[in-house]
């Protein structure tokens, strides 16, 4: 029922420095280690002989990954995994790759700027369509007098205002004769003896003029079919600089894939360059191994270094539980629950693993708040549709719908019909208040398996004074049971005393003491810390409780629904009620099984993680090839 | 905003501004060696912060981490238009990042050396450093910028690239320009109250920006009183429109400042450089953020403590930097002036 993560060693390999790759290549070959930075330098190893490496790795990384985003096909030519990579070859093919980026970038450049070239021919054809029903002599604009320039051509929307403040600074006018697409078309007019002044004035405007060429002399007409040619022209030379690409890609495919295959095989060694420390020809590392392979490691490592080496395998010492990272292994019906657990977060290595527990708890609440024969099958089958395409949320889907049909069968529930099947136990309907006080027994004992999970996870750690003191300790334990007992005497025997108050006190006088000893503020704030912490503690001991009040008020609610679907449908003629019951419970499935879902979720992550769980476990990142 | 979030921001509020150290403090600082210095500053404001003989721009990126990750708090109660106001007020941090990518790669620097001088943002970097970092080229770099947050400024800083070459102080001002139009954009969004409120401080802000790079522009950099006046930005508190209009048009630092409206003229009249004016702008404006950050709405408040704590880390991190670099107290004195 309580699963751990897989039990992990310590290991720590010493190695003769060329050895350093084959061991990270047959290490990354079988992923069972976990690097870990050697924070205390416990060797007195000072030299990191992988960061050059490293550094020349990354080089050549970012520029092939930057060309690979221009091909479309994977690289799977079969790779020797025993080859080893030199620093040499590594730099080289880096220079190469670099070479060949930089052809690859200009032709991006030259493509990027006719693109922009084919925008603003574009934008001014727009400009000019304006112009094409006056049949104007354009050419008189380009021949601007002694005294007058004209300009023609387009500004962005965002710098107009300013633009034409600014201008009438120099006395020309601006104004717009049409707009669009974040731009206004202008023309722009004014003294030629300020010309030099607007020009640089209208490059920092983002200003794009309509250029009328030396040799036109002719209306828009025969403006907007030179622009068009520009326009095709642009389009041919975007067609040209593609095909170059293409043709550039192609040439390089051999120089790329003997690329991919250096990065692949000396990714590992790289990837190890702040974890391997060395000095005067020897080599060390620090890794988490998982203790199962343990013999393994020593037998593939003695088959594949050249020289002697030594390994050491420890296990964690208790100050290190915090560093080790956590291995979760589950099968797969319960891999998705395992998905939703890691949500909330990673278990810490010392920490019980709580899948197995959420699962079974998660399909239990849904059945007991989402309880109906027919929207279970509904569910479960649905769920079977979509194994294919949504593998995890099938499992999870299919599990569900089992767990609300085996409850349908105990509420005599079907598609919100309470009446054709006859109920193993009853339905919710006919004795709320055994419904709810089902749900709170349920809530209490969620929360007491809870704390006695914080017990056990505080004790594996060394936390003594936090298991027996606490508030989520054997203290905080026995005052929730005390809490419990004194419920029972007050709503069943209607009595409250001096027994009742001294099982709540006894706990939490220790509860408050340990509050005492753990503050290290002044006396004032102590006090206060303490006070506050207490009454917490008691709102949230109630509170928790009550909250799993909701597993029976959707049952309730579910029951609710059906007969406000019915109460619809009862008023409507034959086939009206038929496309109401559908309809209706349809809409009971999706809204209602979805809500039910996420309270259920909240239940599991609020009221119990918090409680136990910390979460704050390292995910098991095993060294690998990146096949 | 809820009553508790209120409450609860009132009170952060009022922690962190007492633990600002105020431009008084500061100009104490200078004259200090480092050691004492940063004994004072952690003693002050409650942090810890530490020299690492290994990498010299540690500190620097210990305080510009600090103070994010104090706005953190501060932000994380607003919602709406709010938060996304307060979140581009931080991108002013960011600015500084682009302006050193864009400087190193037009300059062709070496990648390390640019790396040394970007600071950490965390979660409030929206600019791919490490991508941008990797590019060969300027124009690569460009292209890739295209693709952010910052594509605005892209065109601009291809034209100054390709046609100015050394004139980035306008790729600078088109940065800063943009920033404080988009800021001003969002301000407008907010909530009618607050928007004045914080435009107590934006406006003198909004002028001290329009104001020295009118100066600038007309006579340090010799540009034409329309481009100048283009290059400006939103209107601010005392210097709307018109008035810029007609600054542009004049042709020494003493016509500008004698034409100046007089709640803004006053303290400046009778100057005689754009140093002594930019500092006597730079303590109205920390004294007008002050005087906000005792003021009940929380916006203008949040928005105040951003402006003086921006300030405060820029300032020390100038200090700094001088005092490792072994410059003299009146050349730090001096660099200090636009810090602030």
């Amino acid at each position: 029922m309580l699963s751990k993560p897989v039990e992990m060693k310590k290991v720590s390999l010493v190695m003769v420095d060329t050895d350093a790759q084959r061991a990270a290549m047959t290490l990354a070959r079988m992923t069972v280690l976990h690097p870990l930075e050697d924070q205390q330098n416990s060797l007195q190893m000072a030299e990191f002989p992988a960061a050059s490496f490293h550094d020349v790795y990354h080089s050549l990384k970012s520029r092939f990954t930057k060309i690979n985003e221009y091909l479309t096909e994977p690289f799977n030519a079969p790779l020797d995994l025993t080859t080893l990579i030199t620093l040499d070859q590594l730099q080289q093919m880096d220079e190469q790759i670099k070479d060949l980026w930089v052809i690859v970038s200009k032709v991006e450049e030259q493509l990027r700027k006719q693109y922009e070239k084919a925008i603003v021919t574009r934008q001014l054809s727009n400009s000019l369509q304006k112009f094409v029903s006056l049949d104007l002599d354009l050419s008189r604009l380009k021949r601007s007098s002694r005294f007058l320039k004209i300009i023609v051509g387009t500004v962005p929307d965002a710098n107009f205002n300013q633009l034409k403040r600014a201008l009438s600074l120099v006395e020309f006018m601006i104004n717009p004769f049409y707009s669009g697409n974040g731009l206004q078309h202008v023309v722009i007019m004014g003294s030629s003896q300020q010309q030099l002044d607007v020009h640089e004035l209208l490059k920092t405007a983002d200003f794009r003029e309509l250029e009328i060429p030396e040799e036109f002399s002719g209306n828009p007409a025969e403006l907007k079919q030179n622009l068009d040619n520009q326009l095709s022209q642009s389009q041919n030379r975007i067609d040209e600089l593609q095909k170059k690409l293409s043709v550039l890609l192609k040439d390089i495919g051999p120089t790329l894939q003997r690329s991919h295959e250096l990065l692949v095989l000396s990714e590992p060694y790289a990837a190890l360059s702040t974890v391997l420390k060395g000095h005067g020809g020897l080599v060390s590392m620090l890794g988490w191994v998982t203790a199962s392979s343990e013999q393994q490691i020593n037998d593939e490592l003695k088959k594949y270094l050249q020289y002697p080496f030594y390994i050491k395998f420890l296990s964690p010492e208790l100050s290190e539980l915090d560093s080790v990272p956590s291995l979760i292994k589950h099968g797969w019906i319960l891999k998705p629950f395992q998905h939703l657990v890691s949500n909330f977060g990673i278990p810490n290595y010392a920490e019980v693993d709580p899948t197995v527990l959420f699962s079974l708890s998660y399909i239990l609440m849904f059945g007991m708040m989402f309880g109906d024969i027919g929207h279970g099958i509904v569910i479960a089958t649905g769920s079977l549709l979509l194994a294919k395409k949504y593998r995890s949320f099938s499992i999870v889907g299919f599990l569900l719908g089992l767990s609300s049909v085996s409850f349908g069968f105990v509420y005599g529930s079907l598609f919100g019909y309470e009446n054709i099947i006859q109920p193993l136990w009853m339905s919710p309907m006919h004795d709320p208040t055994l419904v709810l006080l089902v749900a709170l027994g349920w809530g209490a004992l969620f929360l007491i398996i809870s704390n006695l999970l914080a017990i056990r996870n505080y004790l594996t750690v060394g936390l003594k004074q936090q298991a027996f003191y606490s508030g989520k300790g054997i203290a905080g334990l026995l005052f929730y049971l005390a809490a419990l007992f004194a419920a029972y005497q007050l709503m069943v025997n209607k009595q409250f005393g001096l027994q009742e108050i001294i099982y709540l006190l006894a706990p939490l006088s220790f509860i408050m003491r340990f509050q005492w000893k753990q503050s290290t503020a002044g006396l004032f704030e102590r006090i206060l810390v303490v006070f506050i912490e207490t009454l917490e503690l008691i709102i949230s001991t109630v509170s928790s409780t009550l909250s799993f009040l909701r597993v029976a008020a959707f049952s309730l609610n579910h029951i609710a629904l059906a007969a406000a679907v019915f109460s619809i449908a009862s008023m409507m003629d034959m086939t009206g009620h038929w496309v109401t019951v559908v309809l209706g419970n349809i809409f009971i499935i999706v809204l209602e099984g979805a809500i039910v879902a996420i309270q259920c979720l909240r239940l599991e992550y609020y009221e119990g993680f918090s409680r136990f769980f910390s979460g704050k476990g390292k995910a098991f990142k095993p060294l690998k090839l990146d096949i | 905003m809820s009553s508790y979030s209120s409450a609860y921001l009132s009170t952060r509020l009022s922690i962190f501004a007492s633990n600002l150290l105020g431009i008084h403090r500061l100009m104490d600082l200078l004259g200090l060696d480092l050691q004492t210095i940063l004994k004072r500053v952690n003693q002050f404001t409650g942090h810890d912060y530490r020299i690492d003989d290994t990498d010299s721009h540690y500190l620097e990126n210990q305080l510009a981490s600090s103070a994010l990750n104090d706005f953190q708090p501060i932000i994380r109660p607003f919602s709406g238009n709010e938060r996304l106001f307060f979140y581009y007020t931080i991108r002013w941090f960011e600015l500084v990042n682009l302006k050193v990518l864009i400087r190193g790669k037009f300059t062709r620097a070496d990648n390390s050396v640019i790396q040394q001088q970007l600071v950490d943002l965390g979660d409030f970097a929206e600019l791919p450093l490490k991508k941008l970092l990797e590019t060969e080229d300027p124009h690569e770099m460009l292209r890739l910028l295209e693709t952010t947050a910052y594509a605005g400024i892209v065109r601009q800083a291809r034209n100054v690239y390709e046609e100015h070459g050394n004139d980035l102080f306008l790729l600078d001002a088109t940065i800063d320009r943009s920033f404080f139009i988009n800021l001003k954009k969002r301000l407008l969004r907010l909530d009618n109250q607050d928007a004045s409120e914080v435009n107590q401080v934006m406006g003198v802000l909004l002028d001290r920006f329009n104001l020295l790079w009118l100066l600038r522009y007309r006579f340090s950099y010799h540009l034409s009183s329309a481009k100048s006046y283009f290059l400006l930005t939103a209107s601010g508190k005392n210097l709307h429109s018109a008035t810029l209009m007609r600054l542009a048009k004049l042709e020494t630092i003493d016509e500008v400042l004698a034409a100046l409206p007089d709640s803004l003229g006053a303290n400046l009249s009778g100057l005689k450089t754009i140093s002594d004016i930019e500092m006597v702008l730079e303590y109205s404006t920390l004294a007008i953020a002050s005087k906000v950050l005792k003021h009940n709405n929380l916006v203008s408040r949040c928005f105040a403590y951003i402006i003086l704590r921006e300030a405060e880390t820029r300032f020390l991190q100038a200090l700094i930097k001088g005092k490792q670099l072994a410059f003299d107290d009146k050349l730090i004195r001096q660099a200090l002036v636009g810090t602030i």
